[in-house]
């Protein structure tokens, strides 16, 4: 098998994602205004990618050292709940409480990473995937990396990789069409 | 990939456009948003796109605003600037609202236009007479389009699809001449 048929083999097996926040879901550039206010950029394509993963019966999760105010209007508007924001930097122990409370293994689970933070639970779970502009080292262990940068629609472009593998990407997209 | 498209055909179908629609983000906005620690959310458009809508409905051609995707009032906040907010529909079906347009119009399919950038956009780009992608629209809208702009999305497609349009009329150059001369607004 070539790298993207083991992708899609991957791919086929994953429940849930969880998503690292800043160089997935941003990219990566912090906004200052003079009075010190910090804002961050988004992805819609992701809003598109969150709903059709949602629609196939996948869940989501972020996982962040820390769940800012920021995080929480966007998880709002990406539709993952609250208790789906986790903040803690130790991200592999939060793996084994999440696997433990839901029955989930390694191999249901798919962790888009960028950085060095990311690794052991990347070479840990079954489906691991960096965005094109990640670390070197992230993108050495993922099994699959997207087209897109960071911020700029990798859960869009992941959400359509998994569903397709699993031959649910045509039925999601067409109620998504349909219902606005 | 790059995708060949034959501009004597658009030209074609462009001249026949009376109505010409499109969504606001992806296509108007570059598909971001910035949010800030208060959850306050900031938008970008592009200046001459403005003047891209302004144009076509100076000369006789309808436009809609069909927006599917704001998360606050952003694109009828864009629409009422440019005073085309009567354009402006908050819509969960583009086809829908295009059939009712069409027939409140009375023309056909062949006579919209339309530009888009998503799987959400493929039935309409499907139906409609001149189907336009943003240059970072998916891979599946490029290849169904009749003509790819140069911008992507935020950056100017519409300013340059408009022109497109107008040249194709034969129109352009007299209404540049005008708006030298008058201004448009």
């Amino acid at each position: 098998m070539n790298a993207k048929e083991i992708a899609i083999e991957k791919a086929k097996k994953v429940k849930f994602v969880i998503l690292d926040i800043h160089g997935i879901l941003t990219d990566n550039t912090l906004y200052y205004t003079d009075d010190g206010k910090k804002s961050e950029c988004f992805s819609l394509r992701d809003r598109l990618g969150c709903r059709a993963l949602t629609e196939g019966g996948i869940g989501i999760a972020f996982l962040t050292s820390k769940i800012t105010r920021t995080d929480e209007q966007v998880g709002k508007i990406l539709g993952i709940p609250l208790e789906k924001l986790w903040g803690t930097s130790a991200k592999m122990s939060k793996l084994d409480e999440f696997e433990k409370e839901s029955g989930l293994k390694d191999e249901d689970i798919c962790y888009v990473g960028d950085e060095m933070i990311d690794l052991g639970i990347m070479k840990r779970v079954g489906f691991s995937v960096a965005p094109s502009d990640g670390s070197i080292e992230a993108k050495e262990v993922a099994t699959y990396i997207t087209r897109a940068g960071g911020g700029k629609g990798v859960v869009r472009e992941l959400a359509e990789f998994i569903l397709k593998a699993q031959g649910k990407w045509d039925s999601v997209i067409d109620r998504i069409t349909k219902s606005g | 990939m790059a995708f060949e498209k034959n501009l004597e055909e658009a030209r074609e179908r462009a001249k026949k456009v009376k109505l010409f629609a499109h969504d606001v983000h992806g296509v108007l906005t570059p598909d971001t948003f910035l949010c800030d620690v208060e959850g306050r959310r900031k938008y970008s458009f592009w200046h001459m796109d403005g003047f891209g809508d302004l144009s076509l409905t100076a000369n006789g051609i309808q436009i809609a605003f069909l927006d599917t995707t704001s998360i606050d009032e952003e694109g009828l906040v864009r629409a009422r600037e440019l005073k085309l907010d009567k354009f402006y529909y908050r819509v969960s079906d583009k086809l829908a609202k295009l059939e009712e347009l069409k027939k409140e119009l009375g023309i056909g399919y062949e006579n919209i236009g339309y530009i888009g950038c998503e799987v959400t956009d493929i039935s309409v780009m499907k139906s409609v007479g001149f189907a336009v992608a943003t240059a970072d629209a998916i891979d599946e809208v490029k290849e169904i389009a009749h003509y790819i702009t140069t911008a992507p999305g935020g950056r100017g497609p519409i300013r340059e699809v408009c022109e497109f349009i107008l040249r194709a009329m034969g129109k352009w150059e007299e209404w540049v001449e005008k708006v030298t001369r008058m201004g448009y607004k």
